[in-house]
């Protein structure tokens, strides 16, 4: 680690690049994590399993503040969550094994592809649409649930489909997540809207819940091989939490789509940056 | 609609529309909402009350943080000998161990609601979690 000890100029930038981190995954509904690893990793030199631990620590403590209002608007579906918790969880104890392990490099490789995918996604999203979901269909799961759109005024009912591809995609989301330390709503959000038919809202109540306990799973792997340390992890929760503040409440007045474009290339530049990296080339705009 | 069941309200009113069928199913959850708020929010303020005890404690006493969260076993310890680090570490397990705790407490109320096939799973889960827990244990 290059990180001075206990320097308390360090620690006071961490905080903010947590802050930074969370204001935008706020807004892009991706979480600090996201951010919040190649940021350490690549303009602190921070061990990326140090930063994942961190951050699987900082998704969680995000998620305990952030699932309480979509509960309350009963934007979560629990059925739907513990559905596919069962894969999330168990690909990121798989993942965290893994990313232990696993070589920087590696890690730096599929962090990189996590971000190209999610900025090329972020640019395609508002392409795309899904048509209203089927209410009137088989449930026999009984995952079908209702909650108050305010945006539109009266209740929306869904019955999730897809499940047992959904449980597909949550493994490999799990993996990822217990790899990178990111929550993996980055999958599962357009995996639960796109495949079974979720509304965006409800998928990112449910995902928000999910991610939390996904992350606890990643956590407690990190813990055991001592890649949690506190002073990496106290500045970025403090961060974070008043970062997601504020990004809240930008995004009620910036229409977050209007900066999707620059997001992308946020995430494009640090994705492409991670991939110079993983195969230990100077990128030319570091060099 | 043929996804209703005989325990949902408004089986008896054929005018009720799909949407209020489903609605009302997910208002049956409400007292599995209403714990899981419960246990996030009282999770979120008892750990963040740690965390700042922690951190102003290192702050008076000119402690500096450990570089590596102790294990279990010794985080009660260093938190009985008034370490600030002990404290840290304690409020960082209290956050990890919040979303195990909601777990469970789904896994209950869904249980005392009549559904045992997502008590179930919510059980699995915690099986899932409590094996990464097991590893944690054994550092």
């Amino acid at each position: 680690m290059t990180l001075s000890p206990h320097d308390p100029i360090t620690l006071i930038a961490i905080g903010v690049v947590a802050a930074v981190a969370a204001i935008l995954g706020s807004m892009l509904g991706l979480g600090g994590g996201v951010f919040l690893v190649p940021i350490l990793t690549l303009f602190f030199g921070i061990d990326p399993k140090f930063a994942v631990g961190a951050s699987a620590v900082v998704v969680v403590t995000n998620s305990v503040v952030g699932s309480t209002n979509h509960l309350r608007i009963r934007f979560t579906n629990p059925r739907l969550a513990m559905l596919l918790q069962i894969a999330t969880a168990a690909g990121a104890i798989a993942g965290a094994l893994y990313g232990v392990v696993a070589d920087p490099r590696v890690i730096y490789g599929v962090f990189g592809g996590v971000l190209i995918y999610a900025a090329v996604s972020m640019v395609i999203r508002r392409e795309r649409s899904v048509s209203a979901p089927p209410i009137d269909t088989p449930d026999p799961l009984r995952l079908g649930a209702a909650f108050r759109d305010p945006a539109i005024g009266s209740d929306v009912g869904y019955i999730p489909g897809n499940a047992g591809w959904g449980m597909g995609v949550g493994v490999g989301a799990g993996v990822i997540s217990g790899m990178l330390g990111v929550g993996g709503g980055v999958v599962m959000v357009p995996a639960m809207n796109l495949l079974m038919r979720v509304p965006v809202k409800a998928a990112v109540g449910t995902s928000t819940f999910m991610v939390g306990i996904t992350s606890v799973a990643t956590a407690f792997v990190f813990y055991s091989q001592g890649f949690i340390d506190p002073t990496l992890v106290v500045p970025a929760i403090v961060g974070v939490f008043l970062g997601g503040q504020i990004g809240s409440r930008l995004t009620r007045r910036i229409r977050a789509q209007r900066l999707s474009l620059l997001f992308s290339l946020i995430l494009l530049y640090l994705g492409v940056s991670l991939l110079f990296r993983a195969l230990e080339i100077p990128a030319p705009w570091q060099a | 609609m043929n996804h209703q069941t005989a325990d949902e309200p408004g089986m008896e009113h054929p005018e009720v529309t799909a949407t209020g069928l489903l609605a009302a199913r997910t208002e049956r959850l409400s007292p599995l909402y209403d714990a899981a708020i419960w246990t996030f929010t009282w999770g979120f303020r008892l750990g963040a009350a740690l965390l700042l005890l922690g951190i102003v404690m290192a702050l008076v006493k000119q402690e500096p943080l450990g570089r590596e969260a102790d294990p279990f076993a010794e985080v009660i310890g260093q938190v009985r000998a008034g370490h600030a680090s002990g404290v840290i570490d304690l409020a960082i397990l209290w956050f990890m161990f919040t979303p195990v705790v909601t777990v469970i407490v789904v896994a209950a109320t869904f249980w005392r609601l009549g559904d045992r096939r997502y008590a179930l799973l919510s059980l699995v889960v915690l099986a899932i979690l409590g094996a990464s827990i097991a590893l944690a244990l054994n550092r």
